[in-house]
């Protein structure tokens, strides 16, 4: 029993559009557990935003599941969660959908990383060097 | 060698590797963004065969209509990701499994169109796209981690001057 938990890996669970979660269950990452939990959310016009950011919490709370993927367009509407998901697993992923093309000034990781990037820092001998 | 000609070579040393992270960072930077643009370009290439299925099977034929609810029997999933150690960086990668799976062609029906078995495919080579972007993305946040540490230590050796 133990042997078959270590070799069992853990999941990829998604939040998109129709055509997302059809195509990445297709691809084989969905699970219904025990618990009757799945690891995947359809999100339509009519998800309540409430709905999404409790979705999205209960996947990064959960221990079996390592990459969390959600639409980038999806991922706007819960910005704020996102953002303070600090973590790097599970890893959370924006991912384009096929109407709303990938926008790296959106994604959370990249926002941050950029913002890492002071111009003082980056002038050739420092800001304080230059006098006018 | 004194203290302060010591205090120098470090603050040089503390510099040399605060560039090279820099420079590691805007790489792994970039590198994200092309993983991210095979993903974008997988996708729309699997939704395209997903639009085609649905037109010949019918509208609700290939819809989440289709897929399983919580009410569904459980089931487990044939590709997940486990965690592996390499070169002493952590790095996903995707795992088989082939216990208590569900073929998820049946959902859709007994005879299903080419495209459909087209889309699985560009759906699951999508997976490796994703796995390679996470992996990414936890060096950007460790190189993230040590570019902080590496700043409070540079500012540090600055105030003992």
């Amino acid at each position: 029993m133990a042997l078959q938990a270590a070799v069992k890996g853990k999941l990829i669970s998604v939040i998109g559009d129709e055509d997302t979660c059809v195509g990445f269950l297709l691809g084989g990452i969905g699970e219904i557990n025990k618990n009757r939990h799945p690891n995947f959310m359809v999100v339509d016009k009519n998800t309540p935003v409430s709905e999404i950011e409790d979705c999205f919490k209960r996947f990064t709370k959960r221990d079996d599941i390592d990459i969390v993927l959600i639409n980038q367009n999806i991922a706007e509407l819960i910005r704020h969660v996102i953002d303070a998901h600090m973590a790097p697993v599970p890893a959370v992923l924006e991912i384009p959908s096929k109407d709303h093309p990938y926008d790296a000034s959106k994604d959370s990781i990249l926002r941050r990383a950029k913002g890492m990037f002071n111009p003082d820092d980056l002038s050739m001998f420092g800001a304080e060097n230059y006098t006018t | 060698m004194t203290v302060e000609d010591t205090n120098i070579c470090d603050l040089e040393t503390a510099n040399d590797l605060l560039d090279r992270l820099t420079l590691r960072q805007l790489h792994l930077m970039e590198e994200k963004m092309c993983r991210e643009l095979n993903i974008e370009s997988t996708i729309n290439n699997g939704c395209f065969h997903l639009a085609k299925s649905r037109y010949i099977m019918g509208q609700t034929s290939v819809s989440k209509e289709r897929l399983p609810t919580e009410s569904s029997i459980e089931f487990s999933a044939s590709t997940m990701c486990e965690t592996v150690e390499e070169a002493g960086e952590t790095k996903l990668k995707i795992v088989e499994n082939d216990k208590d799976t569900v073929n998820p062609m049946h959902w859709f029906g007994i005879l299903v169109p080419q495209n459909l078995h087209k889309a699985r495919n560009i759906f699951q080579n999508a997976l490796n796209f994703v796995v390679e972007c996470a992996n990414i993305q936890i060096q950007l946040l460790e190189n993230f981690k040590n570019i902080n540490v590496l700043r409070k230590y540079k500012h540090h050796l600055k105030s003992v001057e």
